[in-house]
């Protein structure tokens, strides 16, 4: 059962994935001068494990994790807001949770409960029902309570993916596009009002932003030194080892958030699009088992999984090449740090899952 | 119809999926031509700014601000010296340009190992303070070669300067580099290298004085020349600080108190609470403390056992013997124990307990009222009132005049001293007070202690008659202070008792007196030794000559003229012997140097 299970894993998808962890690998080599420590064994080893517990999750029963969805939602905003408390006793903002001696994000997880939780809801619901806007309440409140605790953080970065996720899902699901008109317009109607309540450093990055000059040696030093790095590698990039601008430090968290950057410079364009055309390699294969899926259940798990891959990816390199603001939002499977990896890897297993059960039509009945 | 809606749904689904993933396409293709513009068409702009040019990030210091006398005589500056730094990557190998540097300048093994050692530390790009403050000549020469030296550059750096010297030590203090827990100060974030002000005013005013830092991001090419300034923030000058002291009397303090191992003169303008004097000897120079190499100048500050670092003025402490009878004669005409015509005779000793309390005139003053007690600094006549006051009477009125108290003059370690009562000794001694212990404290000698600066207080005090004088460190305008009125009527009878002291025939001081503008005073000799029963029957055993650790301090104060008091001043020679013999006669050259000076 389990290894008939396995043998009709997507192989493709793992392929991607593996194809990824070592360039990622790769890269932290680089970045620590030509070493495997610190980052890119542990790296390699950490990838290793959670594919492990992808394809472990891949082969649980698609109807427990149904039934189970808004038991893990609850648990995982759960999580949230512990952070929140052990935040506030221990004075000061934290974004962790250690768990048996690992640090964990939860605001990560709960990206992957918001995902499971409105894709039960979707397949709960008639599709008559979908255009309502009583209908909306409920995923609503699913959305607004952990990006509400995600925001107080605070989290810019990733309260901004969880609005952009939420819209992905429900624009899918067949809520109406003039909801969507509204909702964008209400956004910029807050801005102002948002402004004024995010915390200093998070408004200095968005002028930096905006003007980079305004603060050469904070926020707008970070992109100008990224610009150089990427712009340095030309073409075809310095070749690997042969970065210079990491080397001399000055490149900023150049083994988490800005880990493209040193990609770009020692691999050139050619090796920035080759990452880039990878992770549409690997959001086309998700959307493909999304259709051929028979159940809403699994059609939106699987879209939503790969929509949070697209913002994963897509605010990153906007962020670094100067698109965006610099927000804090690592590149999945190639930046060093475990949080992330571990969600994708778990969101990972799901889809595979989805796939070995894509033509059931009843989820109910477990 | 269930099954057309299952169908609308799927063909809805997959309509948007479609789209979904069209604007996901277009969104990376706009990623993807941000890259194109980066990597491609700009990249020769980008290539040249990684290759070439590094971009340098440099903290502009403040110039620390200066510091004046009250005339405004510069007493801190600040002086523009050159230092030489090495940039370990723009070196083929650092020990050939150390080699090629030793032609110029002297470069000793150790500080070669030193270098080198530092340069693994650094990152490569950063550069190293090799020498500081060089010579002219060896500028020049370094200047002149240059571009064979790889990797050595010049740079302008300022050095805090006290031109004058040792006179002003312990009132400045010195700068040095910060220490861990103070670059937690909020004035020198960022600027971890920056030499702050370690002891006194240097220390007080480090947040006026250190300014604000600056900031210059600038382009620097391989050779560590630099190609273009990006942005450049000034850095803002400390401020300047002008001090009450007058540099003339403060310098001609210190000269008189050469000629003696150690001692103190303070000062203080009595209108306006200004310190115009507080000279404190042995001192040191700042300036040995503060170029280095030091170590050899430290140690011999540290071994030299009268501890120069010591600022007496504040910090040493002295019994305040007859300086202090002032005190207990406004108490004792204040609590009704005597009045202004009350004789007490003075045999020369007098016992109480089962102790003889002796005068230090062997023979006795004979009849004295407090007028005269002064005068002739009768001792018995103070054990009688004292006797009768009570300690803790006293410890009220010397609180009153400032005693046992710590001033706001921003300057740190002051010593309160003591002023004992019962209470005072039971608490931290433990034991009762003894009656005899007042007859002891009723000529200030015993537990009470007192710092010179506070005795200067005290003697403002009194001759402003009674005003409640705030001393100032900083230059101020007239102030008004508020008068004590509680003790008018006392002060009066004590003023023209402290007139006698200096202007009378038999007055302790009278040898000092100056003619034309008469000052007021009080003579003290606080006694170091006791004296055993056997010495004192020998009855010369004030003529020999004793070692000099051994001998009385000499102490004065008074203050000048004495119909409109203007300067009070404290004197205090350790060791000195007799306040009249030794301390008054300095008193009264400040004066006079004081009435020929325009302040």
């Amino acid at each position: 059962m389990i290894l008939t299970k396995i043998k009709n894993l997507n192989y493709l998808l793992i392929f991607l994935l593996i194809l990824l962890s070592f360039i990622g690998a790769a890269g932290l080599y680089s970045a620590a001068d030509g070493s495997y420590n610190p980052w890119a064994s542990r790296h390699l080893i950490r990838f290793y494990v959670f594919l492990l517990m992808a394809i472990v999750i891949s082969v649980i029963d698609i109807k427990l994790i149904y039934k189970y969805t808004y038991l893990l939602f609850i648990f995982s905003v759960l999580l949230l807001i512990s952070v929140e408390i052990i935040g506030v006793l221990g004075k000061g903002a934290t974004r962790w949770i250690r768990v048996f001696g690992f640090s964990i994000q939860p605001s990560e997880l709960v990206k992957i409960t918001i995902i499971l939780a409105l894709a039960k809801f979707y397949h709960d619901i008639k599709f008559e029902n979908i255009k309502k806007i009583s209908f909306l309440f409920f995923p609503f409140l699913i959305l607004i309570i952990p990006f509400a605790f995600v925001v107080i953080q605070p989290d810019l970065g990733t309260s901004l993916s969880i609005i952009m996720l939420g819209a992905f899902i429900l624009f899918v699901a067949g809520v109406r596009i003039w909801k969507f008109l509204l909702g964008i317009m209400a956004t910029i109607i807050s801005i102002p009002i948002f402004l004024q309540y995010i915390k200093p450093y998070q408004r200095d990055r968005i002028i930096s932003f905006l003007n980079p000059e305004s603060d050469p040696l904070g926020q707008g030093y970070q992109l100008i030194q990224s610009k150089i790095a990427l712009g340095s590698g030309g073409a075809s990039g310095k070749g690997f080892l042969q970065g210079t601008q990491s080397y001399l430090e000055y490149l900023p968290e150049k083994q988490t958030d800005f880990i493209f950057t040193l990609i770009g410079e020692e691999f050139g364009f050619l090796g920035t699009t080759f990452i880039i055309l990878i992770f549409i390699l690997l959001i086309a294969v998700c959307y493909f088992i999304s259709i051929k899926c028979f159940h809403t259940f699994g059609r939106i798990l699987v879209l939503g999984v790969a929509s949070n891959v697209f913002i994963y990816v897509f605010m990153n390199i906007a962020m670094v090449s100067g698109l965006m603001p610099v927000v804090g939002i690592p590149l999945p499977l190639i930046s060093y740090g475990g949080s992330v990896m571990l969600s994708i890897m778990i969101s990972m297993g799901l889809v595979l899952n989805v796939e070995i059960n894509y033509n059931l039509k009843k989820l109910n009945n477990a | 119809m269930f099954y057309s809606e299952q169908k609308k749904q799927v063909s809805t689904y997959n309509r948007r999926t479609f789209f979904l993933f069209l604007l996901k396409l277009s969104l990376f293709t706009a990623v993807g031509w941000r890259l194109y513009n980066i990597q491609i068409l700009d990249s020769s702009k980008y290539k040249t700014l990684s290759k070439k040019n590094q971009i340098d990030l440099e903290i502009l210091f403040p110039i620390r601000g200066k510091i004046f006398d009250r005339n405004k005589i510069l007493i801190a500056n600040n002086e523009k010296v050159y230092d030489l730094y090495l940039i370990p990557e723009n070196t083929k190998s650092i020990n050939n340009t150390l080699n090629d540097l030793s032609k110029f300048i002297d470069i000793d093994f150790t500080k070669r190992r030193k270098i080198i050692d530092l340069s693994t530390k650094v990152k490569k790009f950063e550069k190293i303070k090799i020498f500081e403050n060089i010579s002219w000549s060896t500028l020049e020469k370094i200047e002149t070669n240059k571009y064979k030296l790889e990797g050595i550059f010049i740079a302008e750096d300022y050095l805090r300067i006290y031109p004058y010297k040792e006179v002003f030590s312990h009132l400045l203090g010195y700068i040095n580099k910060p220490n861990e827990k103070e670059l937690a100060l909020p004035f020198i974030a960022k600027m971890p290298n920056l030499d702050i002000g370690k002891q006194g005013l240097e220390q007080s005013f480090n947040p006026e004085l250190v300014g604000k830092a600056g900031q210059r991001e600038i382009e620097v090419n391989s050779y560590g020349r630099i190609i273009r300034e990006i942005s450049k923030i000034d850095s803002v000058k400390g401020k300047e600080v002008i001090l009450s002291i007058d540099a003339r009397v403060q310098e001609y303090a210190i000269n008189l108190l050469q000629s003696h191992r150690a001692g103190s003169i303070n000062v203080i303008n009595i209108k306006t609470g200004e310190i115009l004097c507080m000279a404190s000897t042995p001192t040191y120079d700042p300036n040995k403390i503060i170029k280095k190499p030091n170590t050899e100048y430290w140690e011999t500050i540290l071994s030299n056992t009268l501890s120069p670092l010591t600022n007496r003025s504040i910090q040493g402490l002295y019994a305040p013997g007859s300086t202090f009878k002032m005190i207990v004669a406004i108490a004792a005409l204040k609590y009704g124990i005597i009045n202004a015509a009350s004789t007490h005779s003075c045999t020369g000793k007098i016992e109480f307990g089962d102790r003889v309390y002796h005068c230090w005139k062997t023979n006795g003053h004979g009849k004295m009222d407090v007028t005269n007690a002064i005068k002739e600094s009768c001792d018995v006549f103070f054990y009688e009132i004292s006797k009768k006051l009570g300690i803790d009477k006293i410890a009220e009125v010397a609180e009153d005049f400032g005693l046992g108290k710590i001033f706001d003059i921003s300057m740190s370690n002051q010593k309160k001293g003591i002023v004992p009562t019962k209470k005072w000794k039971k608490t931290t001694l433990g034991e009762s007070w003894y009656a005899g212990e007042t007859l002891i404290s009723g000529i200030g000698q015993g537990f009470v202690l007192t710092n010179p600066f506070q005795l200067a207080v005290m003697t403002s005090i009194i001759a402003s008659n009674g005003k409640i004088i705030e001393p100032s460190i900083l230059k101020r305008d007239k102030i008004n202070f508020q008068t004590n009125e509680k003790y008018s009527k006392e002060i009066n009878i004590i003023k023209k008792a402290m007139f006698k002291v200096v202007n009378e025939n038999k007055g302790t001081a009278f040898k000092s007196r100056i003619d034309d503008i008469k000052f007021a005073g009080k003579t003290g000799t606080s006694q170091v030794k006791t004296i055993s029963l056997s010495e004192r029957e020998s009855d010369d055993f004030r003529k020999k000559e004793q070692e000099w650790k051994n001998r009385d301090h000499a102490l004065f104060v008074g203050y000048i003229p004495h119909d409109d008091p203007q300067y009070a001043i404290s004197v205090i020679i350790e060791h000195g012997g007799s306040g009249a013999s030794t301390a008054a006669p300095i008193a009264k050259q400040i004066f006079s140097y004081i009435n020929k000076l325009d302040i």
